[in-house]
């Protein structure tokens, strides 16, 4: 059975992009959720391999998310996917220890991987 | 003090370019630049967008009906028309959400500080009415093959402590 991925992303378009693209690599969508806050949640249920995870969110934004998330369990497996390519919220994200930093718009090969690097 | 900078203006065209080639394949060539008392979109589909840090206001983007489906079509290539349908606001609004966030980046080219952006919120179809912050925008307008993009730029610069404190240490010493 392929490695088990939580998308989360507020954008259905993004969501069934990333879907599309690691369901043929073998990979298997664990869960999908539309902000931090059901992420969080999401994560402490499904309990995913690897969570990629948009920042820009309603009720909870991804950086604040992914915080919680590496509290919580600080084995997680997180890689940050944004339209938002600044450096400081790059190196913030990295400071929380998530993996990588997928800037949107992405390649394939990009976020492939991306998350095959995060999962070794 | 707040002030409206035309250098904040090719960075989105910039991440414009950049991005509708990568998600759609369409070419996109720089067009006219204006002044606007308040921003009114000219086109049926506006994607608003507020932006908040050292930038704070809003990028509204505006395209007519016809390049927003030629626009979701691409970039759902393969998808059942039903699928495109359902995704149509939502693709629209992450293109604009690419731009803004790419174009942010090339706005802030520093460490300490981050520029926020909102999730955007997408107004389709006729007779609708916008209410905007009624702030004066650059307009940008944006060539494609199907037709022109729109991207009122309404923000305002703040000046940070140290540049206010160090204008005020100019003028005492005048």
């Amino acid at each position: 059975m392929g490695k088990r991925v939580l998308v989360v992303d507020d954008a259905n378009f993004m969501r069934m992009i990333v879907r599309d693209t690691l369901t043929p690599n073998g990979f298997e969508i664990a869960g999908e959720a539309t902000n931090g806050a059901e992420a969080v949640a999401k994560y402490k249920q499904l309990k995913p391999d690897l969570v990629t995870m948009d920042i820009t969110m309603k009720v909870k934004d991804g950086l604040q998310a992914a915080r919680e998330i590496l509290e919580s369990d600080p084995n997680a497996r997180i890689i940050m996917v944004t339209a938002l390519g600044q450096e400081k919220m790059l190196l913030d994200s990295i400071s929380l220890g998530v993996r990588d930093f997928v800037v949107k718009p992405f390649t394939k090969e990009r976020i492939i991987s991306a998350v095959e690097k995060a999962l070794r | 003090m707040t002030k409206i900078n035309a250098k904040h203006v090719n960075p989105f065209v910039e991440a414009a370019m950049r991005v509708v080639t990568q998600v759609a394949g369409i070419e996109v060539r720089r067009g006219h630049l204006s002044y606007k008392l308040k921003v009114e979109p000219s086109f049926g589909v506006s994607i608003i967008i507020g932006i908040f840090g050292f930038l704070t206001g809003q990028i509204v983007y505006s395209l007519d009906g016809t390049l927003a489906e030629r626009l979701v079509d691409k970039m759902l290539e393969g998808k059942s028309p039903q699928e495109k349908k359902i995704m149509f606001l939502d693709a629209l609004g992450e293109v604009a959400n690419m731009i803004t966030g790419n174009a942010t980046a090339l706005l802030n080219q520093r460490r300490d500080q981050i520029l926020n952006i909102t999730t955007p919120a997408i107004a389709a179809g006729t007779n609708l009415s916008i209410h905007l912050i009624p702030k004066p925008a650059l307009v940008l307008g944006l060539i494609t093959q199907y037709g022109p993009i729109e991207i009122s730029i309404a923000v305002e610069e703040k000046e940070t402590l140290q540049e206010t404190s160090s204008i005020e240490g100019t003028l005492s010493e005048t």
